[in-house]
């Protein structure tokens, strides 16, 4: 290999020296939310941030989706800069925000119906989704109908549809009770491993991050900087509930735990 | 005398004051041949013993349901109410006021059917209303629409209707006539001009609270601009615009009676401007009747078809 050509390839998802400010006005300050973010996602992987409120993680998020644009600094997913939201990253928050008057199984069709998938093939991919997150009984219902953690699935599975190359979910279970959140977290592994997508994940939950992911980025708040990036190396396969009670896990969360409380200014 | 609640602590009047205090000494497990032991909840103690919190009539609950008994007490009583109201003005001696009787009304009803012009009367406001109120509410969902999405459109439409919508409609009638002589359009142009501007404002405020996150979800499936206006932005008003539509009705039938109480040659205004030089007030109370029931109809039919099509909005 010593004259052979050695070419870098882009990770999965790239993101450099990302800068948020908010322009003050009178009486205001200028706010910088997020100063200098790099961080990459690899293919296939599942990695989480996590921070105190205030950190910036949201606003990281939709710049990373395009729902925003970054004061400085550049998101490239598969080499290609991001310049505006597309089905290719697709989002989960924490809101739900299902359709209300779409029924569960035309709130999974609707980014199928936007890249125009034909009617069969849209079927075939909803009923599939279906039945990967449990919701057979439900797939005629609207939203007011289903539980919260129900609508959670839906809204992953609506995300999932379009195949996209990036999932980015903010603190999609931030607004379940700690039984559903569990029973989700768990799901959401099965999800991961049986797709193979590759999914960025909010969270100040720190348990839920060290449960989940393969790499847990710990920011900072006021304005939001990479702290830590701790790596996590528990296999995919002993991501179980069980997990949460081991010795070499309560550790790991409890670092992380501190690398947070750091940060946390009242 | 001593009791035993039901938890099984045994309870005994308090010395200090007038309420109950668990018993110390006690067998806590005392059966019928220990202390005395009644049933708490059944006594006559408990009926007796202070309480706590302040009860609320069901009919002055704030915010709560009334049964389904009282609902359609109250509605009736509600009718009846106007109804006697008319009566007692009807009958009273003491009024100087003409009022007519039901049943004069009535008859004043029977002659303008027998005149034949009854519903032609109807027909023709109807008739200016649906074609007016349809132009301005195509006009108030576009344009609201777009204020309530676009900080541009918002930026360029509001200061203008703002200052449209202050001028009252009603001082537009000589203007109109003047300009459009006195047929159907000036009447059907004064509809739009009295309604389109609190439609607009209304529907675009009614597009301002679609959720964000809504919209956002959208992008992020791959939906441009447009589409989410069309699949976002327009279902998630509907309802709303519904209920715009419902609101400012009223506000169009103003000023088309206005209209044709100075020009026209049919509709119910008219009809009831020549009931009075003909001095004929049965007839002018029946077509003031008809103007509650055609409004009351309208009212119900648009909360039906804002149920019927937004049953994902229903409260």
């Amino acid at each position: 290999m010593s004259h052979g050509t050695v070419i870098l390839r882009p990770e999965k998802l790239e993101v450099h020296g990302i800068v948020k400010r908010f322009p003050g006005g009178r009486r205001r300050p200028e706010v910088t939310a997020v100063d200098g973010i790099d961080l990459t996602v690899r293919s296939g992987e599942l990695v989480c941030i996590v921070g105190a409120s205030g950190c910036g993680k949201s606003t990281l998020l939709n710049i990373i989706g395009g729902l925003e644009s970054p004061t400085e600094g550049l998101v490239a997913v598969d080499g290609e800069r991001v310049i505006g939201p597309g089905p290719d990253r697709g989002m989960i928050f924490q809101g739900y925000s299902l359709f209300p008057w779409k029924t569960v199984a035309q709130n999974i069709a609707f980014g199928l119906e936007e890249l125009g998938w034909p009617r069969e093939k849209r079927r075939e991919r909803v009923a599939e989704l279906v039945g990967v997150m449990g919701l057979e009984a439900w797939a005629d219902r609207i939203p007011k109908e289903l539980s919260g953690g129900m609508r959670q699935r839906v809204a992953i599975a609506r995300a999932l549809a379009p195949e996209p190359d990036v999932m980015l979910l903010d603190e999609p279970f931030g607004a379940l009770d700690a039984q559903t959140k569990r029973v989700m977290q768990d799901h959401l592994l099965e999800v991961w491993r049986t797709t193979g997508a590759t999914i960025l994940m909010v969270t100040h939950d720190v348990e839920e991050a060290v449960y989940l992911a393969s790499r847990v980025y710990v920011l900072t708040s006021h304005p939001g900087r990479v702290a830590a990036e701790v790596p996590v190396p528990f296999a995919p396969g002993d991501r179980v509930p069980a997990l949460k009670r081991d010795p070499a896990f309560l550790d790991l969360r409890d670092q992380v735990q501190d690398l947070l409380l750091d940060q946390v200014r009242l | 005398m001593r009791l035993r609640r039901r938890t099984g602590r045994v309870m005994d009047r308090d010395d200090r004051g007038g309420g109950w205090a668990p018993v110390a000494d006690a067998p806590q497990d005392a059966g019928p041949d220990g202390d005395h032991v009644i049933d708490w909840r059944n006594s006559l103690a408990a009926k007796r013993a202070p309480t706590r919190g302040t009860p609320q009539h069901e009919l002055l609950r704030i915010r709560e349901d009334i049964s389904t008994r009282w609902r359609a007490t109250l509605i009736a009583t509600g009718l009846v109410l106007l109804a006697g109201l008319w009566l007692f003005m009807a009958t009273g001696s003491s009024s100087d006021l003409l009022v007519p009787s039901p049943s004069e009304t009535w008859g004043g009803a029977m002659r303008l059917y027998d005149d034949g012009v009854l519903f032609g009367d109807i027909w023709a406001s109807v008739r200016r209303i649906l074609f007016g109120y349809a132009i301005s509410m195509a006009i108030a969902v576009v344009l609201g629409i777009l204020m309530g999405s676009f900080r541009s459109a918002d930026s360029l439409f509001e200061s203008p209707i703002a200052f449209m919508r202050y001028i009252p409609a009603t001082a537009l009638v000589p203007l109109m006539l003047f300009w459009l002589g006195i047929d159907e359009l000036p009447k059907i142009t004064l509809i739009v001009i009295g309604s389109v501007f609190f439609n607009i404002l209304m529907v675009a405020d009614v597009a301002r609270n679609v959720p964000k996150e809504l919209i956002n979800a959208a992008y992020t499936l791959g939906a441009g601009r447009l589409k989410v206006l069309r699949r976002v932005v327009l279902p998630h008003s509907l309802p709303g615009i519904i209920d715009v539509a419902r609101i400012n009705l009223a506000a169009a039938w103003a000023i088309l009676v206005v209209a044709e109480l100075l020009a026209a040659e049919e509709g119910l205004a008219f009809r009831i401007a020549r009931a009075q030089r003909f001095r004929q007030i049965d007839e002018m109370f029946a077509l003031l009747i008809i103007f509650g029931i055609i409004g009351i109809i309208t009212d119900l039919s648009l909360r039906w078809l804002r149920n019927r099509s937004a049953p994902w909005a229903r409260a």
